[in-house]
């Protein structure tokens, strides 16, 4: 599954590999998630778990995003990468956090593991192929 | 907006008094509903034509046409355009080559632009919606019945598009 970067306005630098990630119960809004290789975990916003009405529950670890202190609340979610016709599902566990103040999602290493990634920044897309293990 | 001057205009045999400056301001707490193919910038954002005279004006939006409704938006001074089909879509990124098939297109950075900081929905090069929070843009997407490919926050810097420090 083939997807470009997304370029960005402004003082922002260059394009960035995104790839967005259908929430389970939040269908009509993938997230746009960098891929960030240099995470360990998925990190997303918390207002999208109220969005998508996922139950966080009271578990909820400190963790530091960039420097940035926040609240993560894990939990285990459906999620779905689709490009077409093609479609991979799976549940990985994603840290919902409070602040969130990044304009993207992180797709980290615990988000890629069902995946073999190829990355072409020159051309600025990236593929994302599921291996089913 | 400085202050315009008014300009009158007969739609379905009433006359109404129009000034871009008020249409700027009466439209701002409206969002935009999807785009079908003509739109009119207003505020930065792309309104259907029908819908910024229907609330303009408060007419039945069967009372008047599109190309009507355009053309006296577009006499106001309000740029209009027409929906990018796919094919004409501008490949992401500015610089770069791009040899790439078979990949959805997303919206270019200058068409991101003016939702600097506003959390918008995407679909193909397009932004369907944009806001101030994430829930008006969910629950618009879900009122109009629209599914966009992505949803983001529009970075106003470098440090909010890539994580890469705190703030």
């Amino acid at each position: 599954m083939k997807h470009a970067f997304q370029a960005l306005p402004g003082h922002t630098g260059r394009a960035r590999p995104v790839v967005d990630l259908v929430v389970e119960g939040l269908e009509l809004a993938p997230q746009a998630c960098l891929l960030d290789t240099g995470a360990s975990e998925i990190r997303m916003g918390r207002h999208v778990a109220e969005l998508a009405g996922i139950d966080l529950g009271d578990t909820h670890d400190q963790i530091v995003v960039a420097g940035l202190q926040t609240t993560g609340h894990p939990a285990s979610v459906q999620l779905e990468l689709r490009q077409g016709k093609e479609s991979h599902t799976w549940a990985p566990t994603v840290y919902f956090c409070d602040p969130w103040p990044w304009a993207f999602g992180l797709l980290g290493l615990g988000g890629l593991d069902p995946f073999l990634i190829t990355l072409d920044a020159y051309e600025e897309w990236v593929e994302l192929h599921p291996l089913h293990r | 907006m400085p202050e315009t001057s008014p300009k009158t205009v007969t739609i379905a045999k009433r006359r109404f008094e129009l000034r871009a400056d008020r249409v700027e301001r009466a439209l701002r707490q409206a969002l935009p509903e999807p785009i079908k193919s003509h739109y009119v910038v207003i505020g930065q954002r792309r309104y259907p034509p029908k819908q910024a005279i229907s609330l303009l004006t408060g007419l039945d939006r069967a009372d008047f046409t599109t190309h009507q409704a355009r053309r006296i938006l577009t006499g106001l001074g309000f740029p209009a355009g027409r929906r990018s089909g796919q094919a004409e879509a501008k490949a992401p990124g500015s610089s770069r080559r791009h040899r790439t098939p078979a990949v959805r297109p997303r919206p270019s950075a200058e068409t991101l632009e003016p939702f600097v900081g506003q959390w918008v929905a995407t679909k193909d090069a397009d932004v369907l919606v944009a806001a101030p929070d994430p829930r008006t843009v969910v629950g618009w997407l879900a009122e109009h019945h629209q599914q966009a490919d992505s949803m983001f926050r529009v970075p106003s810097d470098e440090l909010q598009a890539s994580g890469a420090a705190p703030w």
